[in-house]
């Protein structure tokens, strides 16, 4: 008989079989081999110093980063090679570990660019925080395949949130934001595991309404906010002429009132935006229409929200707002706060279709990029590769973490899953920061491109992540029945 | 659904999210690379600096071809402080080799500020000798720059020549070639042919990295623009004659100014005191400046082009020659002086006193002896001449003969800075004596006083117009441009004095019989040669405290030979007593060594070189200006 195919299982067949060899996925090993590649290649670029020494000097970034890879290759390796259990097992040694790491750190650390992220034994640093990433992954997978285990109860939510929140206060605590934030990521994993929109969904409504409360004014988001909620309405409800109706009259008595009364437009909005949330809110209730009733809870939610934040905001420090302000793109000043992030800019643009070379690249060579080998790193494919070194450079993040998340699809037991999900949205959270941050488009967070920016904890970290979740997709069914 | 389709489906919905995050990603990247051109530019104006690239300043030759100016190459010493060294660096070497205090280095290094990116100049004038040993020792953060200084081998012309120095704010304000740190000339034939000195500044674009510090050639120099040398000028100056005329000045306050009347070319121009113009040049510049500022006889001071002086008895010549055109005077005409011009009548009648000499003479020994009377009666024949009605008129008459002799406006050469001098006219008088004027009035004028003012240069104009018999060529100081085959036009057109040519044979014969017989110039004799003069001996008002008049002026008007004039010169020393003491033997001494290259009356050199003039006023002045501004 033919064997059968399982479409979602994927691509290698007789996965249950034969050596170890044969049952890694080659695709992730391979992209992950290439990333680390690409980057010693960067590293060299961005940090060759003639003056420092023979080519290969241990001072030069790129052989220290050599040195890197040949640990980490020696790590995957032995995580490669042990048993699929070991991983189940480590979860609560590992997370327990990792915290009590974050704490000492807290105390013992030193501070690194403003972060008391680090410890350092002689010439080498380690950032904890690295690490934590992994058995915060681990201890996901461990919560959330646990048998009696369900996305939506409240007990076990409160699990999953405190497992999410406890190192990232920590590490928030250590002033390292950015690798705090990339805890956040989790939700994405939460989502595949069927979390509720009723928690999803707000909390991204929250942070797109944050963004937006700094970008445009409160007027123009809540008629943004009406117009779309109409148009959801008449989507979900038909009946366009009624829907049009009530916009005009909505608009039409906020010109009223602010033609003829004393009132500003913005209280003028509001006044009348708060009588017809309650006389829709008493209509939705007596018809029991629900559609009806969450746009307005939303857009009540989003009139208390949006002036907090306004008025949150101007109780924080003036160069804690202009960092706010620039990245939401209102203040710019090019000697200022985004210099970086114009200096990366300039890079990048300048590099054009096919780049100006590797070691070409003014802007890297001549240290007008800030971080130019660890944080800024992606500015160097940008300059000497130009849009097609960047074009494959980010179509190799993607297909690893698409290829991640394939993987955690064929894994029949959620462990695997859940972990595999872990390891995509840590991945996808880092290069959407830091590659968002070269171009612009995010603030500068001071987090690192995995694979390629210069730095051991990082490599190391971002290496046993991958591995584990390479060696969890290998595993026979054997290994996954024996976990039960 | 069942709970694995939904998971399917949820599977499916985040590869999008993660999908559409790298389309946002590269869609941005699409922009910023391909579309968006602002970026080319940007990267390129982070690592691009231009850098000034400095000529060779144009040198100046003599006549002769011997150099007047010359350029040498020299070197700015700059610093960046933002690259020097963290752990410093051996501050002692340094001064020590660029020949500066430790106090001059830190006072440097104190106004380049800390960290600064901005090059700052420490010290110029850094030799090539010292360079090379400067650029042995590598001092991070300093480095020189290219410069040309002047250097003079004569050691001469220092007011005539001008110097260079660096530009002010106004210069760059008023031309827009120049930039801060750019040289210009000031004074003299460097702003006279600024534009041609300077030739042109190069520019270099090399790379900088994020420090300042320079990597290389940006595009390997291909935008690069050479600097052109400056234009090389020859002078009509004849560099030994100024040097021996400046000899002869040194002591006396006055002026020189050499003309060959063939070509309107200028052999020497004296303005006395002058200074060595290698004292503008080098780190004690502004030292020698300070002094010279304070200096109340004003070596800077150009008075062959710029002072006003009566031009005395040598404006009888003038005077002769207009009467001669007018027809008011024969050459046989006597006139009768008892030590003097009495004219008025009454209570009112004054007298304008002469020195003794025979009486009557005839015009050729007028102006031989320097007769004062004889000229008031020409004078007054000129403008009382009823052929033009009054006295007005006749002054009118006067005034335009005066003016075609290139008195009372500039003669327009090619130094700046010219004065005009001034010829008194009808309207002034007018105005002056409220229209109430008549012969006796502006008597003085007949010999040269009064309001009558002009310039050295116009003086020896004169002397040029005379020797040429009645044309000038515009005098100028530069007679070859490289690259050029001729200088401005102006300088080739004769201009005619309204006076005919026949008549400046007899007031020439009064001039030679002036030198070689029995006149007032006789010192002016030199054997062999027919020499021609004029003396005069110039009155004026300065004053001591008590009211007493400081001695005269000493003037001197002479051109030899008398045919085929060589060389027309007039000197002029400030109280110098008169004409024939001083005046005439240094005139003299200059024809002789322009015509025979040497000197034999060692013994007239010695007197005049040693001549004492008492500068009386010159030292009262010095002595108010430093009580009232005393040093430091």
């Amino acid at each position: 008989m033919q064997p059968q195919y399982n479409m979602s299982a994927g691509l290698s067949s007789g996965r249950n079989s034969g050596s170890l060899f044969g049952r890694v996925d080659w695709v992730a090993l391979g992209l992950y081999i290439i990333l680390v590649l690409v980057g010693i290649l960067c590293i060299t670029s961005a940090s060759y110093d003639a003056e420092v020494g023979s080519i290969f000097s241990f001072k030069h970034n790129y052989m220290k980063q050599i040195m890197w890879a040949g640990i980490s290759s020696v790590i995957a390796l032995v995580i490669l090679l042990l048993e699929r259990r070991y991983f189940h097992m480590f979860a609560y040694p590992a997370y327990i570990v990792g915290i009590l790491l974050l704490v000492a750190c807290l105390i013992f650390g030193v501070k690194v660019n403003g972060a008391k992220a680090w410890f350092e034994f002689g010439s080498v640093r380690i950032q904890p925080a690295e690490f934590v990433k992994i058995a915060t992954a681990l201890m996901m997978a461990r919560v959330m395949s646990d048998y009696s285990f369900s996305m939506n109860r409240l007990k076990d939510l409160f699990k999953v949130a405190g497992v999410i929140l406890l190192p990232l206060l920590i590490i928030v605590l250590q002033n390292d934001t950015g690798s705090g934030l990339v805890l956040c990521s989790f939700l994405f994993v939460c989502i595949r595991e069927g979390i509720t929109k009723y928690i999803y969904f707000p909390l991204i409504f929250t942070v797109l309404l944050f963004i937006a409360s700094f970008i445009f004014t409160p007027e123009a988001i809540f008629t943004a906010l009406i117009i779309l909620f109409t148009i959801y309405n008449i989507l979900k409800n038909g009946a366009i002429i009624g829907h049009i109706r009530f916009l005009a009259a909505i608009f039409l008595a906020v010109l009223l009132l602010c033609i003829l009364t004393p009132l500003s437009g913005y209280a003028s909005l509001m006044i009348v935006c708060s009588l017809a949330a309650v006389i829709l809110g008493f209509v939705a209730i007596k018809l029991r229409e629900m559609s009806l009733l969450w746009p307005i809870i939303m857009f009540v939610y989003a009139m208390l929200f949006v002036p907090t934040t306004d008025f949150m905001f101007s109780k924080l420090k003036s160069h804690q707002q202009d960092r706010i302000l620039t990245y939401v793109g209102i203040k710019s000043d090019p000697k200022g706060i985004d210099y970086n992030v114009n200096q990366s800019l300039i890079a990048i643009g300048s590099g054009g279709m096919f780049g100006k070379g590797f070691m070409e690249g003014t802007q890297i060579k001549y240290d007008y990029v800030p971080e130019k080998h660890t944080d800024f790193i992606f500015c160097t494919v940008g300059e000497e590769w130009g849009f097609m070194g960047t074009l494959i450079v980010v179509l190799l993040y993607i297909s690893l973490i698409l290829r991640l998340m394939r993987m955690g699809e064929r894994i029949k037991e959620p462990f695997g899953r859940v972990y595999c999900y872990s390891v995509a949205a840590i991945l996808l959270f880092h290069v959407w920061v830091n590659i968002g941050m070269t171009i612009g488009l995010m603030p500068v967070m001071g987090i690192p491109l995995p694979l390629m920016s210069y730095g051991g904890s990082s490599l190391v970290a971002s290496t046993i992540l991958i591995m584990i979740a390479i060696r969890l997709d290998a595993s026979t069914e054997d290994e996954s029945v024996y976990l039960g | 659904m069942s709970r694995e389709s939904k998971g399917q489906h949820r599977y499916h919905v985040l590869r999008y999210v993660v999908i559409l995050a790298a389309v946002i990603i590269l869609g941005r990247l699409f922009y910023v690379q391909l579309i968006d051109d602002r970026y080319d530019a940007r990267a390129a104006s982070n690592i691009m600096r231009s850098y000034i690239e400095y000529p060779m300043r144009g040198e100046v030759l003599d006549r002769r071809g011997e150099y007047l100016i010359r350029s040498r190459i020299c070197y700015d010493v700059m610093v960046i402080t933002r690259d020097i060294p963290k752990e410093g660096f051996d501050s002692v070497r340094l001064a020590a080799i660029l020949n500066i205090s430790m106090d001059k280095l830190r006072r440097e290094l104190r106004r380049a500020g800390p960290n600064s990116y901005t090059p700052h100049l420490v010290v110029g004038y850094l030799s090539q000798e010292a360079k090379l040993i400067f650029d042995e020792s590598e001092f991070k953060g300093f480095y020189t720059r290219f410069r040309t200084a002047r250097e003079y081998p004569r050691q001469v012309g220092g007011n005539l020549l001008g110097y260079v120095s660096e530009v002010r704010p106004e210069d760059i304000e008023k031309w827009k070639y120049y930039s801060a740190g750019d040289y210009i000339g000031i004074g003299g034939v460097e702003s006279a042919y600024e534009t041609l000195l300077r030739g042109e500044k190069g520019v270099s674009y090399r790379v900088n990295d994020n420090r300042g510090a320079v990597k290389g050639a940006y595009k390997d120099g291909t935008l690069d623009v050479l600097p052109i040398k400056g234009t090389q000028l020859t002078s009509t100056i004849d560099a030994r004659l100024q040097e021996f005329a400046e000899k002869l000045m040194t002591g006396k306050v006055g002026a020189i100014v050499a003309i060959e009347p063939a070509t309107g070319e200028i052999l020497v121009m004296v303005s006395s005191p002058t200074y060595n113009p290698d004292m503008m040049v080098g780190r004690q510049r502004n030292t020698n400046f300070l002094e010279m500022t304070r200096n109340q006889r004003q070596p800077q001071f150009t008075r062959a082009l710029k002072e006003h002086y009566a031009p005395g008895s040598t404006f009888k010549l003038v005077q002769g020659l207009v009467g001669l055109e007018e027809g008011v005077l024969h050459p046989g005409d006597k006139h009768p002086c008892s030590r003097g011009f009495t004219y008025g009548v009454g209570r009112n009648s004054r007298t304008l006193k002469c020195h003794s000499h025979d009486s009557p003479l005839s015009l050729r020994r007028a102006v031989a002896e320097s007769c004062n009377a004889y000229f008031c009666y020409v004078f007054k024949d000129i403008i009382t001449n009823p052929k033009y009605g009054s006295i007005k008129e006749g002054m009118r008459k006067w005034t335009e003969y005066v003016h075609s002799f290139g008195f009372g406006d500039r003669l327009n050469c090619d130094l700046y800075g010219e004065s005009k001098g001034f010829v008194p006219t009808t309207e002034f008088y007018d105005k002056g004596y409220d229209g109430r004027w008549n012969w006796g009035t502006v008597i003085s004028c007949a010999i040269g006083q009064g309001e009558m003012a002009c310039t050295p240069l116009q003086m020896a104009n004169l002397a040029a117009t005379i020797a040429n018999r009645g044309y000038y060529y515009t005098p100028h100081i530069i007679k070859a441009i490289e690259g050029q085959d001729s200088i401005d036009r102006r300088f080739y057109e004769r201009h005619y004095t309204m006076v005919s040519a026949r008549h400046f044979e007899t007031i020439i014969d009064g001039m030679w019989q002036s030198v070689n017989d029995d006149g007032t110039s006789r010192l002016a004799k030199l054997e062999g040669w027919d020499v021609c003069g004029k003396t005069g001996t110039a009155e004026h008002n300065r004053r001591d405290a008590n009211g007493k008049r400081y001695p005269d002026h000493s003037t001197f008007l002479t051109f030899a030979p008398r045919n085929n004039p060589k060389i027309a010169i007039s000197v002029y020393v400030e109280h110098g007593g008169f004409g024939s003491d001083v005046a005439v033997p240094i005139a003299s001494l200059i024809e002789e060594l322009y015509l025979t290259d040497t000197i034999k009356r060692t013994e007239m050199l010695n007197k005049v070189l040693n001549y004492e003039i008492d500068y009386g006023y010159y030292d009262a002045k010095q002595r108010k200006y430093d009580k009232e501004n005393p040093k430091d």
